[in-house]
């Protein structure tokens, strides 16, 4: 713990103090101007391909005329369908798989998540490349019913003609697999998972399996009316995961350029490429990754490094499935030309209009800015004289602190040629132990919520909820209370104060960390968690105390609910229930972050701020 | 007309090849190189083969074509037409036809190999087609296309040949004597700078591209979904296909060099004469492209050959293995001579080598004529390699 200052620094530590308390403002500051200036032209940066394999657009794409009435017809067997059990589905596409001369094959699946069981039956079929080697394959999947709900007619019935229609070239250099889920969240992800042999035991088993995935297309065209205005890529995976870069670039071009097709992104519809737009579009893509939920089936496939994207059709227009079968021949004869996975462009990145992007290399800073805004707060508050417990023994304080002066002043004499450094850490001593288990302790019950919520029904996720809220308010106050009534009254304020230190530096640390792989999640966490900074245990001051609380609990894990469930207008028992599904089906993470990172964070800077209350009550206040 | 004719002839043909050996050639070579893996470096394939394709077409025979492919585009299971590679869209020629010998294929295409071919340092076990086994009378064409940079050109995906590496593999090849006249065409990006280390004499280089420039690709075929061939080859092959119109044609390098437009190549194609000792005026373009036409005898004249006389006994000709040797050396030329007056029309004898029948008095002047030729050649000689000196 040997921080090294000059030694003329020693006498004066608030000169260092207030440095620190600069620098946080300041890297905190900076941290959110950034991000706020990456939507700028000379801060983005327009797409390009990056992997020369693609060739996206370079081949004339020949589905359309009698293809089309293939697709409408398949369009009324879905249609027939639309209402029937899964099994029954799945054995009315087998067959139409299997009339196109494909190997079938079907797996059941069931999971169990919020007191809800989510059952259905996957069918997909193999077409093997008929002058490849099978190493490889690509899939294009279209859920029976898309992430809303609604029943994926013209996806589902592109897919059979798409079938067909790809079994008469014989250009394929990877095998291609149709698969059509029974819905768009589990079903992918039981079929994902058992691909790779890596599924629960109510999921079967594949019997018919083809090389490595590089590439997933989805398509996404629900309802009985055919013509379309845009295409929406929607491309956010699992724990904010994304797919290569030019996976969307190579669809952007070819709908654009080659289709003549717009493209949108995170549902931006008028999208005019300014500042604005730029910005929200790149907010939205920010708050899907930071929720790290699933946007559509393609989003379960990213974990396992394989690319994939759903394309989505928008709105009134007159582009019909001719072109959007297009599209997915034209991108599929692009993802055919790939030599080896996706690898090329950016795993990282952030859109903000469908050329134009951000990497990580330019917007990382905002986030690790903000992180580093608590890491510096935190180190300010260890070298902070308060993190000392002066007052019990202060005699011996004070002799300590003389000798230690001599035995500097010594050394500063026979070292001539050393620079002249002492330790800051003389002096009486910290106490560590009362803030150590302050801090370990509440992440230790972060366990408790996160167990509660994924183990809990639906149907009582909601009383459970506010039942825990009121406990999150109570806990710290509890917590100080306790903390106050047994400890010494000179070891509180260190106590409190370097609690707040110690986990400022655990969350300064997670979230750097965080923000090389979510960038968007370790951001907005940083972001709500500004006030644990500045808000500290005023025992003098009791308004700033009050208002320090109110602020903690306006940026508090449960506001964030709030405003996300405002977000998309779903009750908060919704969101959570979202993510215990995440969790036991997906293998979301952003659950164990919030309640085990996040939220004893809050909860620890909760106690410094009630302390203060509780210590004028008690009138301990020092 | 007898010897006396036949040695002023054959002086005369030997003349030109004594005088000004760097113009005479006796075979053709061509080595064509493409450096590039991947079905989306189709148009390199395609590049090469179009060469393969204009060489064969003017005459030289694949025994003295090293055709190195580094990938096999055709075969590639996303090629639209297996077993084809097409170098335009209209898809008129397969360039891939049925008549193509393929000699470096796939990972056999290395820089080791590459330089080993040049300066034959080949193991043992080398066929023949994997050889060039060229000496300092022949011309070689070598053309290379692929991926470049300044000074370097990308092997497959895993090395690059640089420009000194070439141009030592050229000395080396010079003082091997493993050349008569070079010609270096090579298309990539910043290809000038390829040819600008060469040191060797009579190597005459064009490349697609200047410093920091890219060569671009034509056009793509979007069937096949891939470009189909470079520019600076589209155009060469344009004025050769056009223009070039057989072995015999009279076109001459400087009329093809003249033809290149750096607007419709789209980069600034260059041309290295220092090295080169002709005028680009008088090099025809089949001195490299096409195969030899003229045939240049070895030794003392004819001197026995079994196959010959053999050949001559068939034909009908009553000849003694004796009267044959004496046909082809000196001390029978005056012997005949008067007994041929007297056996003239009267009988097929043997009277030497296949010639056009002349009358005596033309004979004398012929022979005039020709020591005339001869002595007007060497003043000529003369008076050039004095002018050179100068």
């Amino acid at each position: 713990m040997a921080l090294r200052v000059p030694v003329n620094l020693r006498k004066n530590l608030s000169v260092v103090l207030y440095a620190f308390q600069g620098l946080s403002i300041v890297a905190v500051i900076v941290g959110l101007a950034s991000l706020l200036l990456l939507p700028l032209d000379e801060y983005s940066r327009r797409t390009y391909i990056s992997e020369n394999a693609l060739l996206p657009g370079q081949v004339h794409a020949y589905f359309g005329g009698s293809e089309q009435n293939i697709v409408r017809a398949f369009r009324r067997e879905v249609d027939l369908l639309g209402n029937s059990t899964s099994d029954v589905v799945a054995e009315r596409m087998a067959e139409i798989f299997r009339s196109a001369g494909l190997k079938v094959a079907k797996q059941r699946y069931s999971y169990k998540a919020a007191g809800g069981e989510y059952t259905g039956e996957n069918v997909y079929a193999v077409l093997h490349a008929p002058r490849g080697d099978a190493t490889e394959a690509i899939v294009l999947c279209a859920p029976w019913r898309n992430i809303d709900h609604l029943l994926n007619e013209g996806g589902v019935a592109l897919t059979l003609a798409l079938s067909r229609y790809f079994k008469r070239w014989s250009l394929w250099s990877k095998d291609i697999i149709f698969l059509i889920s029974s819905d768009a969240r589990a079903g992918p992800q039981a079929w994902v998972d058992a691909y790779h042999d890596l599924h629960g035991e109510n999921i079967q088993s594949l019997s018919v399996k083809s090389g490595a995935i590089q590439g997933v297309v989805v398509v996404d065209y629900p309802g009985a009316y055919h013509r379309f205005e845009s295409l929406h890529i929607i491309y956010d995976g699992i724990n904010g995961q994304l797919p290569n870069l030019d996976l969307i670039n190579t669809a952007v071009q070819i709908s654009r350029d080659q289709m003549g097709l717009r493209t949108d992104l995170q549902e931006m519809w008028n999208h005019n490429d300014g500042y604005r737009h730029r910005l929200k579009t790149m907010l939205r893509g920010m708050v899907n990754q930071a929720l790290g939920h699933s946007t559509g089936p393609h989003s379960s496939f990213i974990p396992y490094h394989i690319d994939a994207i759903t394309l989505a059709t928008h709105g009134d227009g007159w582009h019909d499935e001719g072109s959007l079968g297009r599209t997915v021949e034209s991108v599929f004869r692009s993802l055919n030309n790939l030599l080896e996975h996706f690898h090329q462009s950016f795993f990282f990145y952030l859109l903000m209009a469908p050329k134009r992007f951000v990497s990580i290399g330019t917007y990382l800073p905002s986030a690790m800015l903000l992180a580093v805004g608590l890491t510096l707060t935190a180190i300010r508050l260890w070298v902070d004289p308060r993190s000392r417990s002066v007052g019990g023994d202060g005699g011996e304080v004070a002799k300590a602190e003389k000798t230690s002066e001599k035995e500097d002043l010594k050394s500063g004499k026979e070292g001539s040629g050393k620079v002249e450094v002492v330790a800051v850490d003389s002096g009486p001593k910290r106490e560590l132990f009362l803030p150590m288990s302050i801090v370990i302790g509440v992440h230790f019950c972060g366990a408790i919520p996160f167990a509660v919520f994924n183990l809990v029904d639906y149907k009582s996720m909601a009383s459970v909820f506010y039942v825990f809220i009121a406990g999150s308010v109570i806990l710290p106050t509890l917590i100080s209370v306790l903390i106050t009534l047994t400890a010494a009254p000179h070891r509180l304020l260190p106590a409190f104060h370097l609690s707040r230190c110690f986990s400022l530096l655990f969350l300064g640390m997670f979230l750097s960390t965080l923000a090389t792989l979510n960038f968007s999640l370790s951001f907005l966490i940083g972001l709500f968690s500004l006030p644990l900074t500045f808000a500290r245990t005023t025992p003098k001051s009791i308004p700033l105390a009050l208002v320090n609380s109110i602020l903690l609990q306006l940026t508090s894990p449960f506001a964030a609910l709030f405003a996300v469930a405002g977000y998309w207008g779903l009750g908060v028992e919704d969101i959570l229930k979202e993510a215990s599904f995440g969790w036991w089906v997906w293998g979301m993470w952003t659950p164990v972050i919030v309640w085990c990172v996040w939220w004893p964070a809050w909860v620890v800077g909760r106690i410094s701020v009630d302390s203060s209350l509780v210590m004028a009550v008690m009138g301990k206040s020092g | 007309m007898k010897l006396s004719s036949w040695s002023s002839l054959a002086l005369l043909s030997l003349l030109p090849s004594a005088c000004v050996a760097h113009s005479q050639h006796t075979s053709n070579w061509a080595v064509l190189v493409s450096t590039s893996r991947f079905w989306f470096n189709y148009r390199h394939l395609a590049n090469v083969l179009s060469m393969y394709r204009t060489v064969k077409r003017l005459g030289i025979p694949d025994s003295q074509i090293i055709l190195m492919l580094s990938d096999d585009v055709a075969c590639n299971p996303r090629n639209t037409f297996p077993g084809t590679v097409y170098n335009n869209a209209d898809r008129a020629i397969d360039l891939y036809g049925d008549n193509i010998e393929v000699d470096y294929r796939g990972y056999e295409v290395t820089v080791e190999n590459f330089i080993r071919l040049l300066t034959d340092r080949v193991p043992p076990d080398t066929p023949r087609s994997k050889r060039l086994l060229t000496d300092d009378r022949s011309n070689i064409f070598i053309y290379m296309t692929g991926h470049g940079g300044n000074e370097f050109l990308k092997f497959q995906d895993a090395e690059e040949i640089s420009a000194f590496d070439i141009a030592d593999a050229f000395q080396q090849m010079f003082e091997k004597k493993r050349y008569n006249e070079m010609l270096f065409m090579i298309d990539t990006c910043q290809a000038n700078t390829m040819y600008s280390k060469f040191y060797s004499p009579n190597i005459l280089a064009t490349g697609s591209s200047e410093l920091d420039q890219s060569s671009y690709s034509h056009h793509a075929d979007n069937d096949v979904g891939v470009a189909v061939i470079d520019r600076y080859t589209y155009f060469n092959l344009e004025y050769l296909e056009t223009h070039v119109q057989n072995a015999s044609s009279k076109h001459t390098l400087a009329d093809l060099f003249s033809s290149y437009d750096p607007v419709k190549i789209a980069s600034t194609p260059g041309i290295r004469t220092d090295l080169f000792r002709r005028d680009l005026s008088e090099v025809l373009i089949t001195d490299f492209l096409g195969n030899v036409q003229n045939v240049e005898v070895d030794g003392d004249g004819m001197i026995l050959d079994e196959d010959l006389l053999a050949l001559a006994r068939s034909a009908g000709y009553n000849i003694t293995e004796q009267e044959w040797k004496d046909a082809m050396t000196g001390g029978y030329h005056e012997k005949t001579k008067e007994e041929r007056d007297t056996v003239v029309g009267e009988q097929r004898t043997w009277e030497g080598p296949a010639k056009v029948h002349k009358d005596r008095e033309s004979d004398f002047w012929r022979n005039v004529m020709s020591a005339g030729a001869v002595g007007v050649c060497f003043v000529g000689y003369w008076v050039f390699s004095m002018i050179d000196k100068v």
